[in-house]
């Protein structure tokens, strides 16, 4: 930021701040990537080259914001790039570390420019100096000065700059006439020669739309040239006299600072191209054009007259403009860019995105929920008029509001493969730190779910993948020693499962060593010393708060708050975990999340005087209970017979203890919780509803076998169940569950 | 105005551009250099020969039409390749600031002169 930037240009920056560090964010998550994937093919001149757009992306918008640290540093990885792109550099496997390390360095960076901090800590300084030094070497360019572009345009863009030449600048865009009227650019062009030498001669031809879509007799062409020549101004106008009607021209005379460059920028936002041009013509170069630009902001917020050229009249708001038009820049840059999976854009995607800030998203969700709720309200309201028009006019009402849910919620679905190949980082890294090999594949990258569950997955899923790497995955010797491949195999992988989604995490390492849990879990009390639970119990011992079994505490894992913590925060998601292992052979963890926080299609049902709603997608079938059901224990289990097999059930009356006396008849609503097969005995069946998912209230947390609650149409709450829990509650023995069911309710009354 | 362009090119054959490439001709120049570019096979090429040693008329709108085609043969992923481009060609190029453009589509064995194919 220059001195001279007052408030009111700060206000500018601070709105366009934040595009642009998600954006950088996901340069530098872009730059990962592809460093990851050229490791693997190291000489694919694609992968260099978009490698070497992104830090330049990054390196330019920074430097319209004025981050010079994130200008200065990211040039010093530019040149390397660069290098590495002319082939001049090969990638070694040092070579990918030190530029990954300066990727992360970059982040930071960014990460500062976001707090706006402008002090930095000495250690940081000195290790950013560090990188810079050895990327320096790595490049062959220590002890020049780096700083100052190599490209050969330089020297004339400095003369250009200093003023020593009489050189004008001028920039013309041919009306779409011109050709019609019988006027030839290229003859224009040619008598303009005739006044002096032209120093460069650019033609933007960016405007000229394809065959199938051009009309060949509409001119769509603009050029950029320097003209040396003691003519006037006037005289160089005179020149496009005939074409002057329609055409845009600016002339900019000689001596014409980068301030005056920069302000013929502003001047044209629809032409982001302009400062590509100008800096490809060598009229100046990148880092003047940038100053410049950041000096004429200042220069608009103090209030002083800027120094714009005589044909340039536009100075008021001209800063927004700036930023508008350096952010066009950066998504043209962008969208030609690599996407964040790796794959380029095609040309067919251009304009096919749109960029919309989450919380907007967010608050028309929100409200789509209000709208839920009171559509319910109202089409019980017509229900109690009984008049059919009124009922049906808002059976079509409800209909719409449900497509406007469901493609409402759609637009909040992201990838989950974006924060799997986040991963390929981390295991890189950790499994380099721990002595390891191991080859990370992801499967399944393209399933889709809602973005806040994906931003709540993340941190899960690193604690679960280093745990596995840490403690899962043996070290090389081992393996070979086991007959197994050196290098170990981690999959990550992704999919749908009626409603839900389903991620994996499988290794091949050793395996959960249940005597070693089941020790561990008698030291510290967590099973009465010499009781052996089954083998699913003393693998979910894991997830028990203030288990570790590391021998030592490495810092990647191991400090005994992870599993636990994992659990809860995938619980808080009204997710599960479950982990399954076979000793030596390797383990594997199943999460299960919903598809979405907010909206789902529910199955209300009722108990008594209490609502309660089911997943629709969890609901099997609805059968009628006849004499066939088994006696229910204390905790309002039994079992059922249908066709022919024998399918466990329970009792919401019993297990929740709910004050009310049986019906004579009920029914059984069956559900599917991952792989197994429930009953739920209820009364009343009252049909499919939207249902808006509220959190609990603090009371109900404890409950188990809960995920949130929903406002019904009248005004009442319904619980939600959640299915995996309630299976896991309906499946476990007597004591344990009677033990569950007293602390939950200690948990309710304290 | 002498009308030299030619009928429309079989499939998959190079294009030939006329030898009046000027606001005269592009009306006429356009349906056939689409269909040209329809009759293309799909995907099998990355570059796109056409011969340009007979251009002896050239115009502001003849090289806009022709910068129209290399972006429509962009964006099927083929590079416009100029086979032979005549003087009058490169001049008109040079004239426009296209000298960096017709060097990148020029087919490299055709740097040096060469009226004939």
């Amino acid at each position: 930021m220059t001195p001279g930037s007052a408030e009111n240009d700060r206000s500018f920056i601070d709105e366009a701040l934040p595009v642009f560090i998600s954006e950088a964010q996901e340069q530098t998550a872009a730059l990962e990537q592809l460093l990851l994937e050229l490791e693997d093919r190291p000489d694919d001149s694609e992968l260099l080259n978009a490698l070497f757009r992104c830090a330049h992306t990054v390196k330019g918008s920074a430097g319209i914001f004025g981050l010079d640290r994130v200008v200065a540093f990211t040039h010093h990885v530019e040149t390397l790039l660069d290098q590495l792109r002319e082939g001049r550099l090969a990638l070694t496997p040092a070579l990918s570390t030190l530029l990954l390390r300066c990727n992360d360095q970059i982040r930071q960076l960014i990460a500062q420019a976001r707090d706006h901090a402008d002090d930095e800590d000495p250690a940081k300084m000195a290790e950013r100096t560090a990188l810079v030094e050895q990327l320096q070497q790595a490049a062959g360019v220590a002890g020049q000065a780096t700083l100052v572009p190599a490209d050969p345009a330089h020297a004339a863009a400095a003369a250009a700059a200093s003023g020593m030449a009489r050189t004008w600048e001028v920039w013309v865009a041919f009306g779409a006439e011109t050709f019609r009227n019988g006027m030839d650019p290229l003859t224009i062009l040619s008598y303009v020669r005739g006044l002096g030498e032209m120093a460069h001669l650019v033609c933007d031809s960016a405007a000229v739309p394809p065959l199938d879509r051009l009309d060949p007799e509409r001119c769509h062409l603009a050029f950029e040239f320097g003209l040396q020549t003691q003519a006037t101004r006037a005289e160089i106008e005179s020149a496009f006299s005939f074409v002057r009607e329609d055409c845009v021209l600016h002339v900019l005379e000689p001596g014409a600072t980068t301030n005056d460059f920069a302000a013929l920028i502003e001047a044209m936002p629809d032409n982001p191209r302009l400062g590509d041009i100008l800096v490809a013509a060598g009229v100046i170069t990148r880092t003047q054009l940038q100053q410049g630009l950041r000096a004429q902001s200042g220069a608009l917020a103090e209030g002083l007259p800027a120094p714009l050229g005589e044909v340039l009249q536009s100075t008021a708001g001209v800063s927004p403009l700036v930023v508008s038009a350096a952010l066009k820049k950066q998504q043209k840059q962008r969208d030609g860019g690599p996407g964040p999976a790796g794959a380029n854009a095609s040309a067919a995607d251009e304009g096919r995105f749109i960029r919309v800030q989450a919380d907007r998203l967010d608050d028309v969700i929100n409200l789509l929920g209000e709208l839920v709720i009171a559509g319910a309200g109202a089409a019980l309201l017509a229900r109690q008029t009984r008049q059919g028009t009124l009922i049906e006019a808002n059976a079509e009402i409800g209909r719409l509001i449900e497509e406007i849910r469901n493609g409402t919620l759609q637009l909040r679905m992201v990838p989950i493969g974006e924060t799997f190949s986040r991963f390929r980082r981390v295991v890189r890294d950790t499994a380099g730190e721990l002595g390891k090999d191991v080859q990370l594949e992801i499967v399944g990258g393209e399933t889709e779910l809602d973005k806040s569950v994906v931003e709540r997955i993340a941190d899960p899923l690193m604690h679960l993948v280093r745990n596995a790497l840490d403690h899962g995955m043996e070290p090389p010797e081992e393996r070979q020693a086991a007959g197994k491949p050196a290098q170990g195999r981690l999959t990550l992988s992704a999919c749908h499962e009626s409603g839900s989604i389903l991620i994996r995490i499988d290794d091949d390492g050793r395996g959960i060593q249940r005597q070693r849990v089941l020790d561990r879990a008698w030291e510290r009390g967590l099973v009465e010393p010499g009781v052996v639970p089954d083998d699913e119990a003393i693998l979910r011992l894991i997830f028990t708060p203030g288990f570790s079994t590391a021998e030592k505490v490495t810092n990647l894992s191991g400090r005994g708050v992870g599993m636990d913590v994992v659990k809860r925060n995938i619980e808080a998601l009204r997710g599960t975990v479950t982990l399954y292992s076979e000793p030596g052979a390797g383990s594997r963890i199943e999460i299960r999340l919903p598809l979405t926080l907010a909206i789902i299609d529910g199955f209300l049902i009722g108990v008594g005087r209490s609502k309660f709603i089911l997943p629709l997608d969890a609901v099997v079938e609805v059968i009628e209970t006849g004499p066939t059901i088994s006696p229910l224990d204390a905790a309002g289990r039994g079992v059922v017979e249908l066709r022919g097999q024998v399918l466990p059930v329970v009792s919401l009356r019993n297990l929740y203890a709910l004050d009310c006396t049986a019906p004579e008849r009920s029914s059984v609503v069956v559900l599917r919780a991952g792989n197994r097969r429930y009953g739920v005995l209820v009364d009343q069946l009252l049909g499919q509803h939207q249902t808006v998912i509220k959190p609990l209230a603090r009371m109900f947390r404890s409950l188990r076998g809960m995920s949130g609650s929903s406002i019904l149409g009248n005004g009442e709450v319904a619980l939600i169940f959640d299915v995996n829990s309630l299976c896991q509650l309906a499946a476990e023995p007597q004591a344990l569950l009677s033990r569950a069911l007293t602390t939950s309710t200690e948990g309710q009354t304290s | 105005m002498a009308r030299k362009s030619k009928t429309t090119p079989p499939a998959s054959a190079p294009l030939v551009l006329p030898a009046e490439l000027t606001i005269y001709t592009v009306g006429e120049l356009q349906p056939q250099w689409l269909s040209w570019l329809g009759a293309m096979p799909v995907g099998g090429i990355a570059q796109a020969p056409v011969q340009a040693a007979a251009v002896d008329q050239i115009d502001a709108a003849g090289l806009q039409l022709l910068l129209s085609l290399g972006h429509a043969l962009e964006a099927l992923g083929v590079r416009l390749q100029l086979a032979a481009a005549s003087p009058v060609l490169r001049e008109g190029c040079a004239a426009l600031g296209l000298t960096d453009w017709l060097l990148q589509h020029s087919a490299a064995a055709a740097a040096p002169q060469g009226a004939g194919t």
